[in-house]
């Protein structure tokens, strides 16, 4: 069977990265200083800050909060090294703290007591591909099942899919195993698939194909 | 790689592929077996297809006017502020045997204390990794609103890891007042396939993390003893076969009573 070219790298050329400013500098240059390396990268970690938050003032504070810690930390900071998953890895902590961070933790807890919120059995079969580029092709239901996610599965999402970091950079951000950045990758497109199924159902392509290829 | 039981590619195999992160060993692997499979073409085209379409949806927010100005302000500001006054550097005089004698001193001690310091760090860090894992793979199946298996039931929930790990393990026949048995899902902690087991300790959650004993593990001994990180308690025991890690944010001691019971379950008490 003929495969897609799977190397993201190649097959996404820069196509994504017109309409976001690609950081130029993963690796911090010995010479560069702290504004050339924060500065491009401000659009994306306010873009993140603006999803985990959902609140334009705060995602402000929150990147103005973890660029001024950063730029506190920056004599200790190894020339050479991964700045975007440093400052990225500060962004995150910062937003743990923060008022919508622990919100989400207190919500994350309440959501568990409603059993009756979970996602179908049914939710979960897989479609057709042309069933599914369907419903991916609808930028505004998509956004709305990204919105549905919890913030450790929409941040491993948003740093895999929009920063188009690498698992290993992941890692350092979030401060846990590659293995762990798998296993939440995997559940994190497994719940947003959910959600579109769900969104799905209500739409006249809920041509669902029983195929049991599922591994888990 | 591949589930044991049905054979098709895990769903960490399918998104390794479409974010390119297989090595060239399992991408050859995997590519043999799509070749075969069409269940599992359609899934990989799938995900190759949503990784896309949320790399689209997911850059929503533009930067906006004025705050990038109003952050090259914050910066100017606190260099300002914490400009550097330089001391004067004060040129010390010593004869050459001492200059020596006290370099290979604290050479020396530097080195020792180096060693040491390097193995409780190495140590700590790795303790603090767990801890940060464990919770973090407690609040994430918390924000998921179901586990991959929902029961009440032991005996359902038992045989539902047969062939997704490579050990086994008991659960309790009865578990202390007040805690009860939610379900459970399959989860990489530190790379290793590990159970967890998800239960209510009153209106309170606790997950229990069950994965093979790794006998040069450095951070299984340390946290032996109940450790605290953002509100949530952390307690792990062993069994001659396995590590256990217990977590939840309810009371350390209701947490310790249900770590006890798995512990015993284990030995067949």
């Amino acid at each position: 069977m003929a495969l897609l070219n799977w190397r993201r790298t190649q097959d996404r050329g820069g196509e994504q990265k017109s309409s976001h400013t690609a950081p130029p500098h993963v690796h911090a240059s010995p010479r560069a200083g702290f504004e050339d390396l924060a500065l491009p990268l401000l659009p994306s970690l306010y873009n993140t800050a603006r999803w985990l938050t959902r609140d334009p003032t705060e995602a402000e504070d929150l990147v103005q909060e973890a660029v001024v810690k950063a730029l506190a930390g920056f004599a200790g900071f190894e020339p050479g090294s991964n700045f975007r998953a440093w400052i990225f890895r500060i962004l995150r902590n910062a937003f743990l703290t923060s008022r919508s961070g622990l919100a989400a933790r207190s919500t994350v807890a309440l959501e568990d007591e409603i059993a009756a919120s979970g996602t179908p059995e049914s939710a979960m079969e897989h479609t057709t591909p042309e069933v599914e580029l369907l419903r991916l092709s609808d930028r505004a239901t998509l956004e709305h099942a990204l919105e549905q996610l919890s913030p450790p599965l929409l941040e491993v999402i948003l740093l895999c899919d929009v920063e188009e970091m690498k698992y290993r950079e992941i890692a350092q951000v979030l401060d846990v195993p590659i293995g762990t950045v798998m296993s939440r990758i995997a559940r994190a497109r497994a719940e947003l698939r959910a959600h579109l199924a769900q969104t799905g159902a209500r739409t006249p392509h809920n041509l669902r194909v029983q195929e049991g290829g599922k591994a888990k | 790689m591949s589930d044991p039981v049905t054979d098709h590619l895990l769903d960490e195999t399918i998104s390794g592929l479409a974010d390119g992160e297989l090595s060239a060993g399992d991408l050859a692997r995997t590519s043999q077996h799509l070749a075969v499979c069409a269940a599992c073409t359609t899934r990989a085209l799938q995900e190759s297809l949503l990784q896309r379409a949320t790399a689209r949806a997911g850059q929503r927010y533009a930067l906006p006017e004025s705050f990038e100005a109003r952050i090259l302000q914050t910066i100017a500001a606190r260099k300002d502020a914490s400009a550097p006054s330089t001391p004067p550097v004060r040129a010390i005089a010593f004869g050459r045997s001492s200059v020596w004698a006290g370099a290979l001193a604290a050479l020396l001690l530097v080195t020792a204390s180096g060693l040491v310091a390097h193995d409780l760090a190495l140590r700590s860090a790795h303790t603090s990794a767990l801890v940060t894992e464990v919770v973090d793979e407690h609040i994430a199946a918390m924000a998921v609103a179901t586990p991959e298996v929902i029961s009440t039931d032991r005996h359902t929930v038992k045989p539902w890891f047969q062939g997704k790990l490579p050990f086994s393990f008991n659960l309790p026949a009865a578990l202390p007042a007040d805690i009860t048995l939610d379900g459970a899902n399959l989860v990489q902690l530190s790379g290793q396939p590990t159970a967890q087991l998800i239960f209510s300790i009153g209106k309170h959650h606790a997950s229990v993390f069950l994965r093979q004993r790794r006998e040069l593990s450095l951070t299984d001994d340390s946290i032996h003893h109940t450790t605290e990180r953002n509100g949530f308690h952390v307690e792990g025991f062993r069994t001659p076969e396995l590590d256990g890690l217990a977590v939840s944010d309810a009371d350390p001691a209701r947490l310790h009573t249900l770590a006890l019971a798995m512990q015993q379950a284990q030995a067949g008490e």
